[in-house]
Order: C-alpha cells, then structure tokens, then sequence
C-alpha cells in the first residue's frame, strides 16, 4: 500500500518535472528571454512537422544512428576481447590498465587528424563512436573482472579450478553487471562519438545538421536536431537502464 | 518473579520519600513492519515494559525477537503500531530533542571521517554546546583507547569501535543510556571489564538503562531485572529481578545462587515455550 | 633506491604508449604518406618542442576553461544538489529533468549555447560549466537520498535537526560521489572545452587545431591533438589523485 502511493508520488513529480522543462523552455522562447537563438518549443515542433523538416532530421538521425550502433557493437566487442587478454596474461594488465585510463581522458577530438586521413570523411562517425565506447567498455569491463572478491577466488582455488574455468565460472559471470553498467554509459557515449566525427566534414547527419544550422543561423533546425540528439541518446540509455536491472538480478 | 536474594537499599539520586519516577513505559506496543509486494511481519505482540528512573534493565532474548525493535522504539527512532511508549511522561522524541538521550548501536555508526576524540565529542557539537576536553577524554580512558584519540575508525577493530560508541552514548551523561550489544565484539576478558566500567559509572550516575545483550553473565552482573524475550513475534516471555549485592565482583559470580540463576535464564533462553 | 625502482617499474608500464608511437611511425612510414597526410610522430613532437611558445597560450587557455568550468559547474552542482535535497518534493521534480538534461549531448549543447551567449569567453565557458553541473548534481543529489539508515538513526538520538543532519553528515558523506564525478567529467571538460573553442574558433587550442587543418598544417594539427591529449590526460589524473585523496579522508 505504502509503497504503491510512494510510486505514484515520485511519478507525479517527475510528471511535474518533465512539465516544467517543457513549459519552462517555451516561455523562455516566447518571451525571448534568452535572445532570438531559443525559439519557443512549440515553433521547433512545428518545423519538425513540416514534411521537409522530418524528413530532413530522420534522414539524418537515421545515418548517425548507424554509425552510432556500429561503433557500439565493434567498439563493446573490441573493448571486452582487450579485457579479457589483460586477465588471462597477467603481466599485460598494468600496463593495459594505465593505458585504458589515458585512452578515457584522451579528447575524441583529437583523433579527428588521424580519422580523416585512415577512415575518411564518411568512416570517420562510427570510428569516433567505437573509439569512444571503447574506452568506456574496457574500463568498466577490466572494474567487473577485479569485482570478485577474494574469498570466492579463494573458494575456486581450493576446489582447484583452472585459470579457464575460474573465468568462466566466476570472473565473467560476475562482471556482467559492470558490463552491462558500462553499456549504459557507451551508448550515450556512442552517439556523441558518431556527432563529433560529423562535425568533422562528414556529407550527412546529425551532427553535421547541427554545425550548418547553428552557421546558418537556422535557430527551428538547430533546436530540432538537439531534440532528436537528445532523444535518441536519453532512449539508448533507458533501453540499456532497464536490460542492467535484469543483468543485475540476475548474476548479483 | 522475584528472587530470594536480599540486597542492600538503593542509593537512588532521587529524593527519599519521593515515588520513584517512571523513565520508560511501554505498553501493549505491537510493532509490524511492511515489507515488500504488501506482506506484513509482526515483530512485537503486546510488549509491556516498565522502567522506573534509575533502573537498570537488561534485555535478553534470541536472535530476532525484537530486542532491538524495543529499543528502536525506546528511541523514538520507530512508533508502534499499536501501544504507547512515554519516556519520562513524554514522546520519546523530546528526549533527544532536549540531548538527554544516549544510545549505543548494534553497529556503531560512527563517522568514518571523523577521529575517536572527534566521534566521541560529536554530542556536544550537535547540541551546540562546548565540548568539554576534559569529560571526553575521561571517557576515552574510560573505555581503554587511551592513545587512538587521533586514530580513525577504519583503523580500529571492531571491538574498539564499539567502545567509541558507547563512550559517544556516555558522554553527555544522559537520562537515558540504550544499550544495543554493546559488548558483542569483545573478548571475555575486555568484556568483563567493560562491565565493570559499566556498572561503576551506573552506581555513580545511576543512568537510567536499557542493556540488550546476549550474555546472560553480563545481564546479571549488570541487571536489576533481566526480562527474557521470545521470538516470533516477540514478546516479553518473563521478568526476572536480579538482587544480588552491588558491586557484583568475582565472589557474586562465583556464587552458587549466581549459578543457579544463569542456568534458569539459559534454559528459558533454550527451551520452547509451553503452549 | 627501492623508489628508483617504483618509478623504473611505472615507466615499464607505460608500454602501450610507446606501443602508439612505433605503430604509428610504422604506419606513416609503410603507406608512404608525406607530412600533409599525416606527419611522423617524432615531427610533431618536434614542432611541439620548437614551437612551445606558438602552443603555450592557447594550451593555458584550454586549461583554464576546462578547469574553470570544473570548478564551477562542480560547485554548483553540490550546492544545487543541496538545495534541492531539503525538499523531498522539489528533488522529486528536479531530478527526472536533470537526467534528460544530462542525457544532451554536447555536441548538441555547444552550438546552442553559442548562440545564445554569443560567440567568445563566455559560451566557452558557459559550455564547460553546463556539462560538469549535472553530473555533480545527480551523483551528489543520489548520495545525500543514500544517507545510511544507521547515520540518520544516530544524528536523530542525538537531537539533530535535517541542517545538522546535512551540515555534519550529509555533506562529507556526498563528497565521495562529488570526487567521483569531478573525475568522470574532468577529461570531459576538456573535450567539451576544445569542442566549443574548435566551433567558435577565437581561442584554445581547439581554435588552433581548427585553423592548422584549414591551412593544412598537419604536424601542427597533428600537435595539437598530441598537448590536448596530455593536457586532458593531466587533468584527468590530477582528477583520480583528488578523488583518492578525498575518499582515503572520508571513508
Ligand atoms: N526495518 C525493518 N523492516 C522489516 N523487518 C524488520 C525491520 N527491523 C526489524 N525487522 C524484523 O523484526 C524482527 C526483530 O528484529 P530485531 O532487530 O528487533 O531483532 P533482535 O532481537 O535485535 O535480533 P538480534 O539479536 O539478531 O540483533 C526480525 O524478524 C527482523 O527481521
Ligand atoms: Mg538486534
């Protein structure tokens, strides 16, 4: 009973929170109390209603969405395979873990230089994004591994399990959570890889959409593709937040 | 139930003469907790405990009867659900308010930032009074940490962490001292001195206390009554006064009847109840 | 010597970045590429070495901004986060918002918000400290709702009001979380920094990798990347020593 109306509180404030975003933004815009440059919300959907205006931005958001899951999927992948070679050969593991660490401070955009001139203008989205979800994935992967504590690593040795066994009984089961606690953040982090390298002079997609409106002065275009940037990327997250609660009852 | 065994007249603070002042009342208190999907768990059934000002009470029972459940609500830190609970004929939450509350928790909760001295002066700070250095470090000689006053508590064991709990529950000499397990992570040895400790500075300042603890020993070297709970759901399963002379040394606990006693209270510990 | 030997041994593992390097090298050197493609590692440590002055100021300024915004967005965050705690109510409204918020990405972010501040210091800054005010924000706000039980239980036995409550608990119990999200969105400071300096063009070192690559100085470009990566990496560690420090004290 309690816990029923503590749910239907918190939903009616985060009702009143999303409320208040959306009517907060559109007063700014109607009074222009931030200048020309926020048009009030209800222009930006009129745009989006427009057939040029959405067929624009889903084009766009379509390409970028590519690149984005691209990047995702090779850069999860690359991202666990460089994890699991860091348990299995020891002595790789300092090194690999220092270097995780710089390659997560490294500014994306300064691989741009060396995208452009390997992947090209059109490789260089999903490069980006699978760059970045790279680094997010292999740090969190690596914080799964040492996730497992010491007496259950003390139980496997005692009942004389092997380096492989170990990591299929224990180290990878037990990191699926930070896993998929990483995917959380790399799909976010996908997308923002993918619109970065679109900045860098690729032909289509968001990001692109997003420099030439803001040069343009196309204030309607401009709003309209953060929106869909936003959503996209607030849908990936919440699409991955509802597969972690499963990972997480599942294997914690 | 009372004892056979005389003991000297209590030297209570209050006025001679005077009716000794209730400190805690607790009647009828049913106490439910709501768990998860709408299921309910009963952890006390029409709990009635009586404490007069000055008493010393100490609580045993098995694990999960609802020792600490009465404590709580002692406290003020739950309500019942049924019942009442007054501390000195009020809510039990004016007596925090006012800073006359003193309690020690099964786990310590102490201030991972803070150091011992710190931890233990915390009372003061909160009540906005000035710390008083000098009763602070009483109390850390008190409980045996002289030299960690600047150590934090990750870098105690979990005995001396409990030591600094109870020092922090003594330190504004409080109207009421609840005593949750305090000496759990002790070795028999420290322990009987903590009692020791304990029972001194009881007969000095004769706080009114609620002690919950699982050594039936420590209950009767400490105890005018030791009420014996039993679980599910808890209930108070019988009162027993414990008159043995005060201080209760090595010659009390060697004596037979102290033998006799702790065997009763054990066997009440381990057997079922008669239906 | 047993120091010596601990700092030979952090050297040794820094083996990947040597790794990069010969790679790289390799690379450049295989293909056959000339200095316009791409430039040979050694070439533009060269031109950050002999250029030290030309990248100085625009490195300073990068520094700065991220470092400002850090600060700045951080501190706002904490004291937002604060604010809104001491009403179950208005954190219930204010959290859900400041998640879809969060979920912006800056690439989306840094162009309105150059033209609505208008090009120059300001948006830049105004960037960097927008992107590090929510993380600090959710991560402080989740910890002061994540109180323990067993603290709240002390702090009301003992006659506490919610300010002291806050004030002697709440805070240093959340500073963990802060440090936690200084050091995730340290590197992204810079990035959003050198995003914003790159698409305004005036200052930073983002400007300055926008105008090598228009004029076609790759080794300068090349450069460019090569001090904004250390200077993101600095900040970053300097980041994790802080977050360190700070946990080590509070826990
Ligand atoms: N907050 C709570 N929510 C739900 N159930 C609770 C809660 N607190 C206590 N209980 C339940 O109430 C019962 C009594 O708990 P309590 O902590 O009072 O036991 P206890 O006698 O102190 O046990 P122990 O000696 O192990 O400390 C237990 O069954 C426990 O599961
Ligand atoms: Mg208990």
């Amino acid at each position: 009973m309690i816990t029923g109306a503590r749910t239907t509180t918190r939903i009616a404030y985060a009702a009143a929170g999303a409320l208040l975003l959306v009517v907060g933004a559109q007063l700014i815009g109607q009074f222009e109390l931030a200048g020309k440059a926020w048009p009030p919300l209800t222009d930006v959907l009129a745009y989006v209603a427009t057939p040029s205006g959405s067929s624009l931005i889903q084009r766009n958001l379509l390409v970028t969405l590519g690149a984005a899951g691209q990047g995702f999927v090779i850069g999860s992948a690359v991202a666990l395979l460089g994890a699991t070679a860091a348990l299995l050969v020891p002595i790789l593991r300092p090194g690999l873990d220092r270097f995780a660490a710089i390659l997560n401070a490294v500014p994306t955009i300064a691989l741009a230089p060396l995208l452009i001139t390997t992947a090209g203008r059109e490789g260089t989205p999903a490069v980006i994004a699978a760059l970045s979800v790279g680094f997010v994935m292999f740090v969190a992967t690596t914080s799964g591994f040492a996730a497992t504590s010491a007496p259950q690593q003390d139980l496997l040795t005692v009942f004389g399990a092997s380096r492989r066994r170990r990591l299929a009984l224990l180290e990878l089961p037990r990191s699926v959570p930070a896993f998929v606690d990483g995917l959380t953040l790399a799909a976010p982090a996908a997308i923002l890889g993918a619109t970065i390298g679109e900045w860098f002079g690729a032909p289509q997609g968001i990001g692109l959409l997003l420099v030439s409106a803001m040069q343009n002065y196309q204030m309607a275009l401009l709003w309209a593709a953060a929106l869909a940037a936003t959503l996209a990327s607030l849908v990936a997250y919440l699409l991955l937040v509802q597969m972690q609660r499963v990972a997480v009852r599942r294997f914690s | 139930m009372p004892s056979t065994l005389s003991r000297p007249a209590p030297e209570r603070a209050v006025a001679p003469g005077a009716p000794p002042r209730s400190a805690v009342s607790i009647s009828g208190a049913d106490k439910v907790f709501t768990l998860s999907r709408g299921r309910t768990l009963q952890a006390l059934d029409a709990v009635d405990l009586q404490i007069t000002e000055g008493e010393f009470v100490a609580i045993i029972g098995p694990s999960g009867c609802g020792k600490s459940t009465v404590l709580r609500l002692a406290a003020g830190l739950d309500t019942p659900t049924n019942g009442t609970v007054e501390i000195f004929g009020a809510a039990p939450r004016t007596l925090a308010a006012q800073h006359r509350l003193g309690v020690a928790f099964q786990e310590h909760a102490l201030l991972p930032w803070a150091s011992v001295r710190e931890n233990i002066a915390l009372p003061y700070r909160v009540a906005g009074r000035r710390v008083d250095d000098a009763r602070v470090d009483e109390l850390i000689e008190l409980v045996g940490l002289g030299g960690f006053e600047k150590a934090r508590p990750k870098q105690l064991s979990g005995g001396m962490r409990q030591r600094v709990s109870i020092a922090r529950a003594l330190v504004l000499s409080p109207d009421l001292l609840l005593l949750d397990e305090p000496f759990g992570a002790l070795d028999a040895v420290t322990r009987r001195k903590m009692n020791a400790e304990l029972a001194r500075i009881w007969a000095e300042e004769r706080i009114t206390t609620i002690l919950v603890t699982h050594d039936v020993d420590e209950a009767l070297i400490l105890a005018d009554r030791v009420v014996v709970m039993s679980g599910r759901p808890g209930h108070v399963r019988t009162v027993v006064d414990v008159d043995f002379p005060r201080p209760r040394g090595p010659e009390t606990t060697r004596s037979p009847e102290f033998h006799a006693l702790v065997d009763r209270l054990t066997a009440l510990l381990d057997a079922p109840e008669p239906m | 010597m047993s120091r010596l030997r601990a700092v030979g041994a952090g050297a040794l593992h820094l083996w990947p970045v040597a790794l990069v390097l010969v790679l790289w090298d390799l690379w450049v050197v295989l293909n056959g590429y000339t200095a316009t493609v791409a430039p040979r590692p050694w070439d533009v440590i060269a031109d950050v070495v002999d250029g030290f002055g030309d990248y100085l100021p625009y490195t300073a300024y990068t520094l700065g901004m991220s470092l400002g915004g850090l600060v700045g967005g951080t501190i706002v965050g904490f004291v937002g986060a604060v604010l809104v705690w001491w009403s179950a109510a208005l954190s219930g409204v204010v959290t859900p918002a400041a998640l879809v918020i969060r979920s912006v990405p800056i690439t989306a972010m840094i162009p309105i918000i150059a033209r609505v501040v208008g090009y120059g210091d300001p948006a830049v800054l105004a960037s960097t400290v927008l992107i590090c005010f929510f993380p600090a924000f959710v991560f402080t706000l989740s910890a002061l709702t994540a109180i323990p039980d067993s603290g709240r239980d002390l702090f009301r036995v003992l006659g506490a009001g919610r300010a002291q409550l806050l004030g002697r608990y709440g805070v240093l119990h959340a500073l963990p979380s802060l440090m936690v999200s200084v050091r995730i969105t340290a590197p992204t400071a810079v990035l959003s920094a050198m995003l914003a300096e790159f698409l305004m063009g005036a200052n930073g070192l983002g400007a300055l990798f926008s105008r090598a690559r228009s004029y076609m100085d790759m080794e300068r470009a090349w450069g460019t990347a090569l001090v904004a990566t250390v200077v993101s990496v600095v900040v970053f560690i300097l980041a994790r020593l802080l977050e360190r420090r700070v946990a080590d004290r509070v826990s």
